[in-house]
């Protein structure tokens, strides 16, 4: 039987396409290149689907994808119900708290509630509730910093690589809230039904991670 | 100004079925009470709502639905048939110990974080089997189970067994009340069980035993597999429980039975071996089941109980297109002379028949 693999385009897709590569289950083309929507791989065994990365883990948990690869800051997000049996190790960053310096000096006013925007403001969220503090989220879909910057909120929430935006804008990390990388996610039912083949992908992907080690 | 158009809208997650995947669905369901039906077991009609004890052992995030009669009883609609029968069932227990075969079909009402595409409302059919002692009782429900699918021509189902009592000795008491831990196990995450069985000071063996949970999943090997680590008794006594299941299955011929000791998504109740049922067509468990044997413990009574259900809207999702497939009615024109007379006599030979309709 066929797997149907979930990738999500853009920047982890390039660093996914040679882990592939050395997985064995090497596209049949340039996944970064083309406009198809499905491409199979060379060896036959896996088909891939190209997706926006944070629809990527719903087309497995509904079963549309057997497998799919989903950085570990869109599953925080999201939690949707799934397997996830593998840390590939590419793609990581920190998911953090930021903002501007003075607010971090100032310290939270606990009885006033904080403004934060974010693109995950379910993790955001559960953040500051966490730590008793009340906060009004706003969900962005980018350029987040400039909410800090412009006083839209008190703090953003969102995944650091490098950290030269934010030293740009003049942030500063507050806290980290999470390490994430890309994770293999796998359907519960496609687990069961296609299990030696979803095993076999779990292995080769395995080697690979265990020679990056 | 005009009036606003008539909301034509139920809430998200109730479930609606007219016309032909409807009568697709009335055929599944009328093909397993045959089976069940024919393994001896009884229609028992429940109530649709009850006091909120019946269903406590749900768990916290059961996701009750709850109301307030008008003389402030608070009441909640059936969240689980096997807690409500257990209970209709023990008032029949009380008249003298027997065996029980009981079979149910309804829905039952839990809420559903949105976003997941999972109902509120899901009908299911069902059975309980109550004081049924041994593993020959939880071989008969799989294969009952595994007849129920073939009935509606589903040939491409995986039926998994895992065991309540497997994982949680595994778990030991530190282990068990972990939630993290609890949910790196139904992930099937490995790394976040090291890294989680090293925060909780779990020994070396206990750690090494559950990073290996999640690969065992697979045929009878992988409770060999299991039994070549170190391990408490009630854990021993599990993989001796599933080991019989698969030997009383095998003596069936059947071996296409999948292990999963690794499963740990279940209710409160279940104490033994369990299953579910998965379709590649279909990405959620189609139906599942077990054994709870302390479920009667809060009536007084110690009986041993397995039983299953079917989720009826996933299993006729699962089932093949053209299962159950419509005879083609006559159509009779209703201003036609003796339209009526010639409708009663196609009906006196059991024709199916359609009045006034377009063909």
């Amino acid at each position: 039987m066929t797997l149907r693999v979930a990738l999500p385009t853009g920047r982890m897709l390039k660093q996914a396409e040679p882990f592939l590569r050395q997985a064995g289950y090497a596209p049949a083309e340039v996944l970064a290149d083309t406009r198809k929507l499905t491409v199979p791989s060379q060896c036959g065994r896996v088909e891939y689907l190209l997706v926006k990365p944070v629809d990527a883990p719903l087309y497995v948990e509904q079963g549309v994808a057997d497998c799919g690869i989903s950085g570990k800051d869109t599953l925080m997000e999201l939690s949707p119900d799934l397997l996830e049996p593998l840390d590939l190790g590419f793609g990581r960053c920190r998911l953090v708290v930021a903002g501007k310096p003075e607010v971090e000096r100032k310290g939270d006013n606990v009885l006033s509630p904080v403004r934060v925007a974010s693109k995950y403001p379910r993790v955001a969220q559960h953040y500051f509730r966490k730590k008793g503090v009340p906060a009004t989220v706003f969900k962005l879909s980018g350029s987040v910093e400039i909410g800090a910057v412009l006083g839209l909120s008190h703090y953003i929430v969102d995944i650091v690589e490098t950290g030269t935006t934010l030293r740009e804008n003049g942030l500063v990390v507050i806290e980290e809230i999470s390490v994430c990388s890309a994770r293999l996610v796998v359907n519960r039912a496609a687990y069961y039904a296609k299990l030696a083949e979803v095993r076999g992908l779990i292995d080769s992907m395995s080697a690979v991670v265990g020679e990056g080690a | 100004m005009a009036d606003a158009p008539q909301q034509l809208s139920f809430p998200p997650g109730t479930e609606l079925v007219f016309g032909p995947q409807a009568a697709r669905r009335t055929r599944i369901e009328s093909e397993l009470a045959r089976v069940i039906h024919g393994w001896g077991f009884d229609d028992i009609i429940l109530p649709g709502f009850d006091a909120p004890e019946t269903f406590e052992s749900l768990g916290s995030d059961a996701g009750l639905y709850r109301l307030v009669d008008r003389e402030g009883h608070n009441l909640v609609l059936r969240a689980d048939f096997t807690q409500i029968a257990s209970k209709a069932l023990a008032m029949e227990l009380r008249r003298g110990k027997r065996q029980i075969r009981a079979t149910y079909e309804g829905r039952v009402y839990r809420f559903q974080p949105s976003g997941h595409g999972h109902r509120v409302e899901q009908s299911q059919r069902g059975l309980e089997w109550v004081n049924a002692q041994g593993p020959v009782f939880d071989a008969a429900c799989i294969l009952i189970a595994r007849e129920c699918l073939h009935a509606v021509g589903i040939d491409n189902a995986v039926i998994v067994v895992g065991h309540a009592g497997f994982v949680n000795a595994v778990l030991g008491e530190r282990g068990r009340t972990d939630r993290r831990l609890h949910e790196a196990l139904d992930h099937k995450n490995p790394s976040r069980i090291a890294e989680l069985a090293q925060r909780l000071g779990l020994d070396a063996e206990s750690a090494r035993l559950l990073e290996t949970l999640p690969l065992l999943t697979g045929g009878a090997e992988v409770l060999r597999q299991a039994a070549g680590f170190k391990l408490a008794a009630p854990a021993r006594d599990a993989l001796a429980d599933l080991e019989a299941i698969h030997e009383l299955l095998a003596q069936c011929g059947v071996n296409d039975v999948l292990f999963d000791l690794g499963e740990v998504r279940q209710f409160h109740y279940y104490s033994g071996a369990m299953f579910k049922v998965y379709s590649s067509a279909v990405g959620d468990e189609l139906g599942g089941g077990g054994r709870y044997d302390r479920l009667y413990d809060r009536f007084g009574l110690d009986v041993p109980a397995v039983g299953f259900g079917f989720n009826m809207a996933r299993l006729t999702e699962a089932a093949p297109r053209d299962f159950g497939g419509q005879i083609q009615p006559t159509s009779i024109a209703a201003n036609s002379a003796g339209a009526l007379a010639q409708a009663l006599a196609l009906r006196a030979q059991g024709k199916p028949l359609v009045v006034g309709g377009k063909p």
